[in-house]
């Protein structure tokens, strides 16, 4: 304990120069500037910072794709209520109530608020990845084959499910990207599968390329697919930070917040979960129902406060599982791995001080926020006046370099290219992108955990299913899968019903 | 110039175009297509077996067993696209709105897709490729704006100016980021 608050320190002291803080405001700025245009997502902001980090030290390199990761949520919130679109997917709760209060006249208003939870939110989160990091990188130190077997399946099922308005489209993304994951060569033997020859294929799909395709070139043309080009609200009242209405609705703050880190701990659920669970607990709770998604300060307090808790959230099953929480903590895995730290129970083993380093950045992350909240709102909303058919192929340059860099393959761009095309005609059919980028993340994970498992077990099955650990997992994940059968799904409400009837039943002989 | 407030900002975008069941039965038919090809790939796949590995081990394993899942979950989506009446409903004409939006598509792709695959990458240099790219992708975007004064502009030598100006300062300006300042190969 006392050791850890002495690394944790040290971690601090670490950061506490010039440079380094300078790096930081950097990521912030480009994260928040991402954040604010409407479309491009913290998954793009880290995945271009990283192929432009790519040169610098492992911490700093870090620091400024941890920084960019909370500015671009901080800075969708803007785009949310200015523009009634969110500037990230994590903002969309945001836009009912933040774009009601713009249009009384309090976008100012509603900017501080979201500064404010948002601050309070990411120190809430951090401290929460100081303390459940070290805890769960121990319990997975007991891990096994088995139990990861397992817990890549978790992810990608829990990812399916939740993520968008199908989990049977889910599904099937989830299973397209653990597909493409084992293309390539293999992990076992080198042998190669489904390159059809083709040499550029026996490397894989990088990651960051696909991610760069699915959420920049996707977006690129989603935005200017669109032919309508909206046009922001005025803003007239004081931006400054809301201290009075953290203190008003702490209730919210604390409970959005442990809602964003608990679905943080969700393999691949992504940040707008726990916006959105946030925003419909506080409206399950307020005095003030009628108010929700007409302007509700309780409402953008909940899902600002959901959403940037959720941040560090993701970032703990990241480090102490190497299973990402979200699109962009994937990429921020991928960048840790290149710059040779692997996620994973042996970090605490391999890199001792690397998780309260990782603590340390995203309280400075925190900080960076709100002095932009306090200096730069005003003049960082005027990237929202370059026209679209200007900023787009701006940022789509931008993609080709970001796919490119990483390896200097020109087989990552046209990777990226197709990617990306494919994303974009099959996210306007319903299909989310989450399940497929958690795929392809832990494709190779399920595939060396399911060939170890069965050569350990002999070709048995019953260890997946009766070790402790993998007990718990596959009733879940089978659980979740069922919920979506008809017959277990009446079967489960039925017993619920009775459960609930039976406990009231028994309330009145006890009073 | 004088003529023009641009009629957009005020109109409501229509909903995007609904999936439509008769659209996820086709999805279906991809997907148990494709799980179809992946579990004969997984099978007709090396087994190794001159390299004695452990059977339980076989490189087509999990790849299989993702086709098998293809196969399964596509003859759901098929299933329930029935239920959805996809035999019976023919989908909505589309509307001015949609067809408009499929010209952008394509024009865009195109663009996006010419730069990456034909400009790229083949001899010429990363600034001129990104300067052409950028350049041309303003102008016609510009063109196919909704607001008439907006779609004259670009026939000025002024626009063109403009245009040439952010594409060659951003192809630059990235150049010298990238390759000079932060040590990163570009194409």
């Amino acid at each position: 304990m006392l050791q850890g608050l002495a690394e944790l320190g040290h971690a601090y002291l670490g950061f506490l120069n010039p440079l380094t803080l300078a790096y930081g405001l950097g990521g912030a700025f480009v994260g928040i500037i991402m954040g604010i245009l409407p479309g491009l997502s913290a998954t793009l902001a880290i995945a271009l910072l990283t192929t432009l980090t790519i040169k610098l030290q492992t911490n700093d390199a870090i620091l400024v794709l941890i920084c960019s990761y909370v500015g671009a949520l901080y800075g969708g919130s803007r785009t949310a209520i200015l523009l009634n679109i969110p500037g990230t997917a994590a903002n969309a709760a945001s836009c009912a109530d933040g774009y009601a209060l713009a249009k009384k006249g309090q976008a100012g208003r509603a900017i501080g608020i979201a500064t404010s939870g948002a601050f309070v939110s990411t120190l809430f989160g951090v401290l929460c990845l100081a303390t459940f990091t070290p805890v769960l990188a121990e319990v997975a130190l007991s891990f096994g084959a088995f139990e990861f077997f397992w817990l890549a399946l978790f992810g990608v099922t829990m990812s399916g499910s939740i993520v968008g308005q199908d989990p049977l489209k889910g599904w099937l993304m989830g299973m397209f990207g653990l597909f493409l994951a084992q293309v390539g060569q293999e992990g076992l033997y080198a042998h190669d599968r489904f390159t059809f020859g083709w040499d550029e294929l026996a490397g894989g799909f990088a990651l960051i390329p696909a991610l760069v395709g699915a959420f920049g070139l996707a977006e690129v043309l989603t935005t200017l697919a669109d032919p309508i080009e909206r046009k922001i609200m005025d803003l007239k009242d004081s931006v400054l930070p809301r201290w009075r209405e953290i203190a008003q609705y702490w209730r919210t703050v604390l409970r959005s917040g442990v809602i964003g880190v608990f679905t943080g701990l969700l393999p691949g659920v992504g940040e707008d979960a726990g916006s959105w669970m946030s925003y419909a607990a506080a409206k399950a709770v307020s005095k003030e129902k009628e108010q929700f998604g007409k302007g509700s300060i309780d409402g953008l307090m909940a899902a600002e406060t959901g959403d940037m808790a959720s941040v560090p959230g993701h970032i703990i099953p990241c480090l102490a599982l190497g299973i990402p929480g979200s699109a962009p903590s994937a990429v921020l895995m991928a960048a840790m791995i290149i710059h040779g730290v692997q996620p994973g129970p042996m970090l605490m083993i391999q890199h001792p001080t690397f998780i309260y380093e990782v603590v340390a950045m995203t309280t400075l992350a925190s900080f960076t926020i709100l002095l932009f909240g306090l200096f730069g709102v005003r003049p960082l909303l005027h990237v929202l006046k370059v026209p679209r058919a200007i900023l787009m192929p701006i940022v789509f340059l931008l993609c080709v370099v970001g796919a490119y860099a990483t390896a200097s393959r020109l087989f990552d761009v046209y990777a990226m290219l197709a990617i990306g095309t494919a994303a974009f005609f099959l996210r306007r059919r319903g299909y989310e992108m989450a399940p497929l980028v958690l795929g392809l993340v832990l494709g190779h994970l399920l595939d060396k955990s399911l060939r170890r498992g069965l050569v350990l077990s002999d070709g048995s099955l019953l260890p997946f299913f009766t070790r402790p650990i993998c007990m718990v997992f596959a009733a879940v994940t089978l659980f979740t899968i069922l919920l979506y059968v008809p017959g277990f799904k009446a079967g489960v409400n039925w017993m619920r019903r009775a459960l609930v009837q039976g406990f009231k039943a028994l309330l009145p002989r006890r009073g | 110039m004088q003529d023009a407030s641009p009629p957009t900002a005020e109109v409501e975008p229509p909903a995007d175009e609904p999936i439509t069941a008769r659209g996820d039965l086709t999805d279906a038919a991809c997907w148990i297509a494709l799980g179809i090809a992946i579990l004969v790939g997984s099978i007709t796949m090396d087994r190794l077996e001159q390299q004695h590995i452990n059977p339980y081990t076989v490189p087509g394993l999990l790849p299989g067993l993702l086709g098998i899942m293809m196969i399964v979950l596509g003859g759901i989506l098929a299933l329930r696209s029935m239920r959805r009446g996809a035999l019976h409903l023919a989908p909505p004409p589309p509307s001015a709105h949609d067809r408009e939006r499929w010209r952008r598509i394509w024009v865009v792709t195109a663009l996006c897709l010419g730069y990456g695959v034909v400009l790229i990458g083949h001899g010429l240099p990363f600034w001129l490729a990104s300067t052409i790219y950028v350049t041309g992708s303003i102008l016609i975007i510009q063109r196919m704006s909704r607001d008439p004064a907006e779609r004259r502009r670009t026939q000025t030598p002024k626009a063109w100016a403009k245009a040439l100006t952010i594409g060659l300062s951003s192809s630059v300006i990235t150049h010298l980021v990238f390759q000079e300042f932060f040590l990163v190969r570009l194409p």
